[in-house]
């Protein structure tokens, strides 16, 4: 049987299929933005082909579909999402659009604003009100309800957010509402806060709600023609979607959480790494993903990624807890440009993939990174993607000679200082993400993935002092392959704010009971295999506004003393974060948090190759490293396992570059990826 | 002294800085320890050169930028040659450096090859430093003394050495020492972090071209400056702004300013400007410094960084003794709000007629208020701040302001808190909080809307309040023929329906359980005639009741 990984990015759709003993198989098709899934239908044909069958054997052989897609992406950044009315407490109909009194871009004063995803128009005050002691204030009046229903339905939404103040203690109104509304209007997708995000802070559950309504029509409609084409086909197993937390879910629990699956893309890749932390035995990783576009970092700790919940996508606020992926605006298409001042820029504006840059040959004429990489001889203009692209060398030194001109240097200098400068920018990315999670990325691997990484990774490395880089083979498709090593994954959340010398050990373990009672509960319709629970809190010192989150895994919950423990658990982790911990101040529990998680069976390992005679280079080339030097290249999927290849050298596959740069040495491992050991010299 | 270096080394060292002084901000943002800091980010992490010039500075809180070059300066005074590795400086007063005393300026000298090469500096806004009142805001002071601690440039530190009875000292005068030594450590640990940076950078790029390419980073940045000031019409051009009052008795207090475009130069003067007052509302030299350049960084292009170089361009005059410049000794701790925004307003409509598609209209005024009583709910004393019921920023030539942005200081940059956050942790219970109807100034472009907030207090016997602000009676600029934004209402309403109008620099305010502060926040300024505004744009307007009908 097989399990088939199905990642859409923005120009392709990979998918990669597992068989019984490990063996993977890639193919490629082009994205179908109109409708992803004509692509993942075109990629999944190339895929039987690939295994020499045909699309309905291929799909009976398969016991399980991951998919990783970014239709609800899509919908918020180009604003294609549904038409949405809000249901708010009377007097608070514009938390939305007040943002927390931010704008962003600060000193852009003649930035005009965003319109908010629901206009105020359809934000509606719906007489009803709770204290935050869950003490009744204001009973729900129907009477608003219905008028403000009546001017949804009039106004003809797609979807209805509900939200109102202080829900996630009580959700009686939020759910009395949204029966009304689904009775009066049967076709509308209707979701409420405390089923999305059941915590304090109204702008950050209004926010999420919104979303929820704002991209779960489409993704309702996308995932519905997707099952339909699928059984067309000949499958009838289960799709699981790739959640942005990290998990998967089934299509049902996606569409319900919709916002929850805006990372799908980005959290394969980290699943990705995840998986490939665990092969390696090298649990502090820093996936480092670098596209067309933009350079996607995160950090696995410990052999697990972190989580965040402050994330946002296109400027809206999503609090659902989702990998701490931090995007630098740093691809292969951007375009370097010069400043008045004489600065040199890379980035954040991008050639995309049309023009692309310049050696594209699309009519793009700024310089872009790749050109730069073109020039400087890292990539071969005559087997780009495999052979399928070719480049135009003299577009990408005719785009570098009008930059060259402008800094008043010559072609190979202006060439190498978009390296330089792209370079730094990545750095300089990781190093802030590593001060905000508090840990030195000196000891840390990168594991360099996406199809421009390579090309930059070693200097990258060497910029943070980083020793270890590691290539896996699979790196073009690492996201839709590391999907496959997921789990299933629920997460539920209460808030119960007291601080713990006011909390019961008993209360806490009944909420924590209860909320695991719950997770179970909502795995056990779909799943009947083993599942795990992970238990968290989030938590601050009392005068403090931000919380952290607190792993309470090995918190002995039957212990007298479980307050204390929690609290030290706090104190800790606040000291690994923040360098410091006052023992002496309240600690209050705001967030109980618990995973649910279904554990699928694991992916069979990949066969190990026999160490073999090592590969000679195909070919040599000239590559400009400070000096032009005469380098052999290398055939990635030809390297033995121990070969070992030192720098300046080339490794090609179809789908990537690696440049080893002088002093560094790389060995293929077991699996065939390369295992590279960067030298530390104190070149800048 | 300039080292022969290529543009590409020089703009490497540029992206270096500009990540050192966004990590220094990132450290002091995940390890302050009060709310104002983690949650509001009244802070700024900046780098100086050897000779006190801004070289890069993070870009949180608008109103800190080019206001840290004095403090550097001021220590650079005081301590001449007796400045060594691993001592670190603090300050506050605002007659030495400062900007007004509940800013706390941390600085630390970073040396290169023996020579003093760059200071490190972090200043961050404390929720307490002693004086007469809680958080420093004091409407009563006529003494800078009733305003809290000063400290002058002080050395905590010692060639690596903290000088505990000294840090001891500050604690023991402050209401929260706890948050002050939290806060402070953060800090220190923001400075430490980019002398660590900056000390990486010089072993990677060698002392000389790290220090050249500081001039040409400083010279690049010039360069765009007088650019776009070379392109706006040259001449003499008058803005004024009030002040509504001093709340001890004088009123409409102008700020005055001419500024001449010459070529590239912009001269502001603030010399005609009304004189000192007894009260809070004064401007430190430092102050009104930052208030300028803070004008001139908001009028050119955004990505021109905010360094010493994109600020040659700009001289400044004021005369001692004004209310932009007070003497030593008066009080000034509402100077970063008001009479910043003043200032910023009076140098803005001057300069709209030399670069009329680049000035904004006014934004809101700061008017806030603070209430201590007792939590029936635990027997405890609160003490709460507002910072909600933000005021309408003011409408661009880019299009309609932004709702509940905030201030000309601040512009977008202050976050309130969660309405049910305060509703656990104060005795208080938000009947309303929305957007305030009709209170954006008219124009092609509308300014933001202020807020409408009705909150209930529920505090076990009586409270006090205190207001301190502006706004009441002058509402923010409308410019090129746009209409004013309707200025604050701030009304307390007491169990028997008796409705009291606020006055915006009051204490010991009574406040009995159950009265109601009906707030409502001013509106940004319109921009370009209001009858030009488009229909579309009216009618959702009037779709979505943030104008009523009928009007324009």
């Amino acid at each position: 049987m097989y399990r088939i990984g199905v990642d859409v990015g923005g120009t392709f759709t990979d998918v990669v299929a597992v068989d019984d003993d490990g063996g993977v198989t890639l193919a490629k098709a082009p994205s179908t933005p109109q409708d992803q899934s004509i692509g993942v239908l075109e990629g999944l044909s190339r895929l039987a082909e690939r295994l020499e069958t045909t699309l309905p054997a291929l799909l009976g052989e398969t016991e399980r579909i991951v998919h990783g897609t970014t239709v609800a992406t899509n919908a918020l950044l180009e604003r294609k999402g549904a038409k949405v009315g809000l249901l708010t407490t009377e007097g608070h109909r514009d938390v939305l659009e007040m943002r927390e009194g931010l704008k962003p871009d600060r000193y852009n004063l003649r930035l005009p604003p965003d319109p908010p995803l629901v206009p105020r128009y359809l934000r509606l005050g719906v007489k009803e009100r709770l204290r935050p002691d869950g003490h009744l204030e204001t009973p729900l009046d129907t009477n608003s309800l219905d008028a403000a229903i009546a001017t949804l339905d009039e106004a003809g939404v797609d979807a209805v957010a509900i939200c109102y103040l202080h829900a996630y203690r009580d959700a009686t109104h939020e759910r009395a509402s949204a029966a009304a509304v689904k009775d009066a209007l049967p076709d509308v997708y209707v979701t409420n806060s405390a089923d999305v995000f059941p915590q304090i802070k109204e702008f950050e559950r209004v926010s999420t709600t919104v979303v929820n309504a704002y991209v779960g029509p489409v993704l309702d409609r996308y995932l519905g023609r997707l099952g339909e084409r699928l059984s067309e086909a000949g499958y009838h197993g289960p799709v699981l979607i790739m959640l942005s937390h990290g998990g998967v879910a089934l299509i049902s629990e996606a569409i319900r959480l919709a916002a929850g699956t805006v990372l799908s893309g980005p959290a394969g890749g980290v699943a990705g790494a995840r998986y490939s932390a665990s092969l390696l035995g090298s649990g502090n990783l820093i996936p480092f993903d670098m596209g067309g576009t933009s350079t996607d970092i995160s950090l696995i700790v410990d052999g697990e990624p972190t989580l965040a919940s402050d994330r946002g996508i296109a400027g809206q606020r999503i609090a659902l807890p989702s990998l701490d992926i931090a995007s630098i605006g740093a691809g292969g298409g951007s375009i370097a440009r010069v400043d008045g001042g004489g600065v040199l820029h890379v980035g954040p504006e991008s050639a995309g993939a049309d023009p692309g840059p310049a050696c594209y040959g699309r009519g793009g004429n700024a310089p872009a990174v790749t050109d730069a990489s073109l020039v400087l001889g890292f990539l071969d203009p005559e087997n780009f993607l495999g052979g399928r692209e070719k480049l135009d060398i003299a577009a990408a030194e005719t785009a570098l000679d009008g930059l060259a001109e402008q800094l008043g240097v010559d072609r190979m200098a202006a060439a190498e200082g978009v390296h330089r400068v792209v370079n730094t920018n990545m750095a300089e990315g990781i190093r802030l993400v590593s001060v905000r999670r508090g840990v030195d990325p000196r000891r840390f691997a990168l594991l360099s993935f996406g199809g421009a990484a390579g090309i930059h990774i070693t200097d990258v490395a060497r910029q943070l002092e980083i020793g270890r880089v590691f290539v896996p083979r699979v790196a073009s498709v690492l996201s839709a392959w590391g999907m496959l090593a997921t789990d299933l994954r629920y997460e539920v959340s209460r808030t119960h704010i007291g601080d713990t010398h006011a909390l019961d050990a008993d209360g806490l373990r009944g909420l924590y009971a209860e909320m695991e009672a719950d997770g179970r509960k909502r795995l056990a319709a779909s799943f009947d295999g083993e599942i795990r629970i992970r238990r968290s809190a989030d938590m601050r010192y009392g005068e403090q506004i931000f919380e952290i989150d607190v792993p309470l895994d090995d918190v002995d919950w039957n212990g007298d003393d479980l307050l204390d423990q929690v609290a030290a658990r706090f104190h800790r982790r606040h000291e690994e974060l923040f360098t410091y911990a006052l023992p002496d101040q309240d600690v209050v529990l705001v967030n109980a948090r618990i995973a649910a998680i279904g554990v699928l069976p694991a992916l069979p390992a990949e066969p190990t190759a026999d160490a073999g005679a090592p590969a000679e280079p195909f070919a040599h080339r000239r590559v400009f490293m400070g000096d032009w030097h005469q380098a052999p290249v290398y055939d990635f999927d030809a390297l033995a396992p121990g070969q070992q290849i030192a720098g300046p050298a080339i490794v090609e596959s179809e789908t990537t570059t690696v440049v080893l740069r002088a002093g560094d040495r790389a060995w293929t491992t077991p699996f065939r990826w390369l295992d590279i050991e960067i030298d530390k010299g104190d070149d800048a | 002294m300039s080292a022969n270096i290529d543009p590409i080394t020089a703009s490497v060292i540029r992206h270096r800085l500009t990540a050192i002084v966004e990590e220094m901000g990132e450290a002091m943002l995940r390890t302050s320890y009060s709310q104002i800091l983690n949650s509001s980010r009244d802070f700024s992490a900046a780098l100086c050169d050897g000779q006190c010039r801004l070289v890069a500075q993070a870009e949180h809180i608008p109103v800190h930028v080019g206001a840290m070059p004095w403090a550097a300066k001021a220590v650079a005074d005081y301590f001449g040659d007796d400045v060594y590795p691993g001592d670190l400086f603090l300050l506050n007063d605002p007659y030495h450096g400062g900007s007004h005393l509940p800013d706390v300026t941390a600085i630390v000298p970073v040396f290169v090859a023996g020579t003093l090469a760059f200071w490190s500096m972090n200043r961050a806004h404390h929720s307490d430093i002693g004086g007469a009142t809680h958080g420093a805001y004091n409407p009563a002071a006529t003494e800078i003394f009733q305003e809290g601690l000063r400290i002058p440039p002080l050395r905590l530190w010692s060639k690596g050495e903290v000088r505990q009875d000294l840090a001891d000292m500050l604690a023991v005068n402050v209401r929260h020492p706890r948050d002050f030594r939290g806060d402070l450590a953060a800090q220190i640990g923001s400075v430490r972090l980019g002398e660590r940076r900056l000390q990486a950078l010089v072993e990677d790029f060698g002392a000389e071209v790290v220090l050249a390419a500081g001039e040409i980073i400083l010279d690049g940045a010039e360069r765009q400056a007088r650019a776009e000031v070379a392109r706006w019409r040259d001449g003499v051009y008058h803005g004024e702004a009030y002040l509504d009052d001093d709340g001890h008795g004088r009123s409409d207090i102008a700020i005055r300013a001419t500024v001449t475009v010459n070529g590239s130069d912009v001269e502001v003067d603030l010399s005609e400007s009304d004189p000192q007052t007894t009260s809070f509302v004064n401007s430190s030299f430092a102050n009104m410094r930052s208030a300028v350049a803070q004008t001139f960084a908001y009028l050119i292009d955004p990505e021109i960084p905010k360094n010493d170089g994109a600020l040659r361009p700009l001289s400044v005059k004021a005369k001692q003794g004004t209310i932009v410049w007070a003497d030593d000794g008066l009080p000034v701790t509402m100077c970063t709000s008001h009479c910043s925004n003043e200032i910023i307003e009076a140098v803005t409509v001057a300069l709209a007629q030399a670069c009329p598609d680049q000035a904004n209209a006014g934004w809101g005024r700061r008017l806030r208020i603070a209430i201590k009583g007792k939590d029936p709910r635990n027997g405890k004393t609160f003490i709460w701040h507002m910072f909600h019921a933000r005021p309408g920023a003011g409408a661009s030539p880019g299009g309609d302001g932004w709702h509940t942005a905030g201030e000309w200081h601040s512009a977008g940059g202050l976050k309130f808190g969660s309405v049910e956050v305060a509703e656990v942790r104060f005795p208080l219970f938000f009947r309303r909080h929305e957007f305030r109807p009709d209170s954006g100034g008219e124009g092609t472009h509308r300014g933001g809307c202020g807020a409408e907030m009705e909150m209930v207090v529920e505090c076990d016997g009586p409270a006090v309040a205190n207001t301190a602000g502006d706004g009441l009676r002058y509402g923010a600029r409308g410019i090129h023929g746009g209409k004013d934004g309707a200025p604050h209402h701030y009304v307390q309403v007491d169990a028997r329906g008796r409705a009291t109008d606020l006055k915006s620099k009051e204490v010991g305010i009574p406040v009995q359980p159950g009265d109601v502060f009906h707030v409502q926040s001013g509106g940004g300024g319109g921009w370009g005639d209001p009858a030009t505004r488009s229909k579309a744009a009216h009618d959702i307007d009037l779709r979505d009741g943030l104008v009523a009908d009928g009007q324009a």
